[in-house]
């Protein structure tokens, strides 16, 4: 295995056993004499490689597996089976030459004290991870810029808004500069203005630091903000590994196509039109689905439609492929 | 090693500024440490003062019950519970990616606490010496007082070697409350904390002598309080040496097993 990737694994592989008990005083009466243990298949012989710099989004509905690679790769858990190397090392040693250049951020765990200032946090994570006092000061400065907390430093965590504290969260997971920042879940319980400086923060991170972000959300958002490439985890198996746009071709191979006119247009002519599909009129404005091979064509074909007046072309929402896809494979197994 | 003591001190600090928070809390905590051995005197004194026949004199009931509540407190240990629940509920895993031992943090909770503590109880300790300052045992010279404070150290150790086998069982069993409570109560009884262990009956001698939790409260205590001679101390040294290392040993072993078995619950 080559140590050129920042992140290679082949036929990851990860299994659980636990017991099933039955709700009810009768249940629990059973499984005390008698346990029933199940082995579930969490990761399924999982291949990728993540070069260093990448942004990747790892997405999946609940329970596809993606917290558990996420657990593998920063070495919480011990892989059943596969080839796993992160930055040279193997995760689940936990060597803390491994641990001084990764990260790792949950969004409902906190790393932060929390009856003491943040400040308390960083400056443990200065003697942690070894930092001089110049490196540390340096980088506490930049972070608290980038993230403006730099009011928030000194007042004791539990006081501040979830928000604020994702915000500090990030900063002690960054402090020392890791190669690797893992993240899971960064924006969960978030409103929209702390979702999108946390967006930016990382986006900035990974422009000006290089940091290779490998991370897990359910906003659709945080994926098309952030990720060029994404990796669909779905039944432990990996599903799709490749760009967001290939995702969004491969499984919406249709743009959306809004053009509203001046006067009321016949759109006859446009449903025969090839490539066009789903067409509706609402008063001055018509919907369509175009594909993408003939978007130019079709756009031509609604100029000479009437007087145009705006025209609008996008792709299907993220968030509704994603809900699409889940669904499709849901059913399909 | 020298990082991890840099890591200690840090979180030391950090404990103690947490701590100073809920400063009410500690003097009652103090309060309670103190009452439950000066109560077992008074009762103890009584039951002398009106012709009860026991193997150890006033004396001894005295000092022993005196110091007791400096001895529980230096090696007392409350971590299993917080650190099974870590387990359990998956709150292990932040320290876990963090290059540190996983134990530094309890470790800073114990002294950070114990260190609050002695504030509060020295002053009360005072107290009491003064009261029954005549009517009790101090040894000469300065080799027991050493050998008291070397062994309320290694019993320190001792408890909290215990305290992290039986949270380690977390990584395995679901519920490990039902263990830590039990190792509070019999470690209450069998560490001499309740009743001193020189009353117990004689037929219970060697098993009470040699079982390990003399060596956590009552074996300190007894060099000050009675009249080991020098083979009787250096035994019980080594003995508490020898349940630290195989303690510690069994620990370290069960818990690098549970590592691997840790489910990293939650998000």
């Amino acid at each position: 295995m080559t140590h050129t990737h920042a992140i290679s694994a082949h036929d990851l592989t990860k299994t659980y056993t636990f017991h099933q008990q039955r709700a009810g005083l009768g249940g629990a009466l059973k499984s005390l004499v008698r346990r029933k243990y199940e082995t579930r298949l969490a990761v399924d012989r999982v291949t990728f490689a993540i070069e260093p710099g990448e942004v990747v989004g790892l997405l999946g509905p609940n329970g596809a597996g993606k917290t558990t690679t996420l657990k593998m790769l920063s070495g919480l858990l011990y892989k059943t089976s596969g080839d796993l190397d992160v930055l040279g090392h193997t995760p689940s040693d936990r060597k803390h030459d491994y641990l001084r250049r990764i990260a790792l951020v949950m969004g409902q765990k906190t790393m932060l004290w929390w009856d003491v200032p943040a400040m308390e946090s960083l400056l443990l994570h200065k003697e942690m991870y070894g930092l001089s006092t110049v490196e540390f000061e340096r980088n506490v400065a930049e972070l608290a810029e980038l993230l403006d907390v730099q009011d928030l430093l000194n007042v004791q965590v539990r006081k501040t808004s979830l928000g604020e504290r994702m915000k500090l969260e990030l900063m002690a997971a960054l402090v020392h500069g890791p190669e690797i920042l893992f993240l899971d879940e960064p924006t969960i319980g978030l409103d929209v203005v702390a979702k999108a400086r946390v967006r930016s923060f990382l986006a900035d991170v990974n422009r000006l630091r290089g940091t290779t972000i490998l991370i897990t959300s359910h906003d659709m958002d945080d994926i098309e903000a952030l990720c060029s490439r994404v990796m669909i985890i779905d039944h432990g198996r990996l599903q799709f590994d490749g760009a967001l746009d290939d995702l969004v071709r491969t499984a919406q191979p249709r743009k959306l196509v809004r053009a509203t006119y001046a006067t009321p247009v016949d759109v006859g002519p446009l449903t025969a039109f090839e490539g066009v599909s789903a067409v509706e009129v609402d008063g001055l404005t018509v919907r369509l689905e175009a594909d993408r091979a003939r978007t130019g064509q079709i756009l031509e074909q609604l100029t000479r439609l009437g007087p145009l007046v705006d025209l609008d072309v996008a792709d299907a929402d993220v968030e509704e492929i994603m809900r699409d896809l889940f669904l499709r494979r849901g059913e399909a197994s | 090693m020298i990082r991890n003591l840099r890591i200690l001190r840090r979180m030391v600090a950090a404990e103690i500024a947490q701590q100073s928070i809920y400063r009410g809390a500690w003097v009652i905590f103090m309060l309670a440490n103190i009452c439950t051995p000066l109560i077992s005197l008074l009762i103890w004194r009584t039951a002398l003062a009106n012709g009860a026949q026991l193997p150890v004199d006033e004396r001894y009931i005295t000092t022993y019950f005196v110091l007791l509540g400096i001895a529980t407190m230096t090696t007392s240990s409350w971590m299993a519970g917080f650190l099974a629940n870590d387990i359990r509920l998956g709150k292990l895993s932040s320290w876990m990616v963090r290059p540190a031992s996983l134990l530094l943090g309890f470790v800073a909770n114990n002294l950070s606490e114990k260190f609050l503590k002695v504030f509060a109880l020295i002053p009360m300790l005072g107290v009491v010496w003064w009261i029954f300052r005549d009517s009790m045992n101090v040894p000469p010279g300065f080799g027991r007082w050493a050998l008291f404070v070397v062994t309320l150290v290694l019993g320190a150790i001792l408890v909290f070697t215990i305290d992290i086998l039986i949270a380690a069982f977390a990584f395995w069993m679901d519920d490990v409350s039902a263990l830590v409570q039990a190792r509070v109560i019999i470690g209450s009884v069998l560490s001499g904390a309740v009743v001193p262990l020189a009353l117990m009956p004689e037929w219970s001698r060697g098993f009470i002598n040699y079982q390990p939790y003399r060596y956590t409260v009552s074996f300190p205590v007894e060099i000050v309080a009675g009249n080991l001679s020098s083979t009787e101390l250096m035994t019980g040294l080594a003995v508490q040496i020898g349940y630290v290392v195989a303690v510690g040993l069994l620990a370290r072993f069960v818990w690098a097993a549970g590592i691997r078995a840790y489910s990293a619950v939650g998000a």
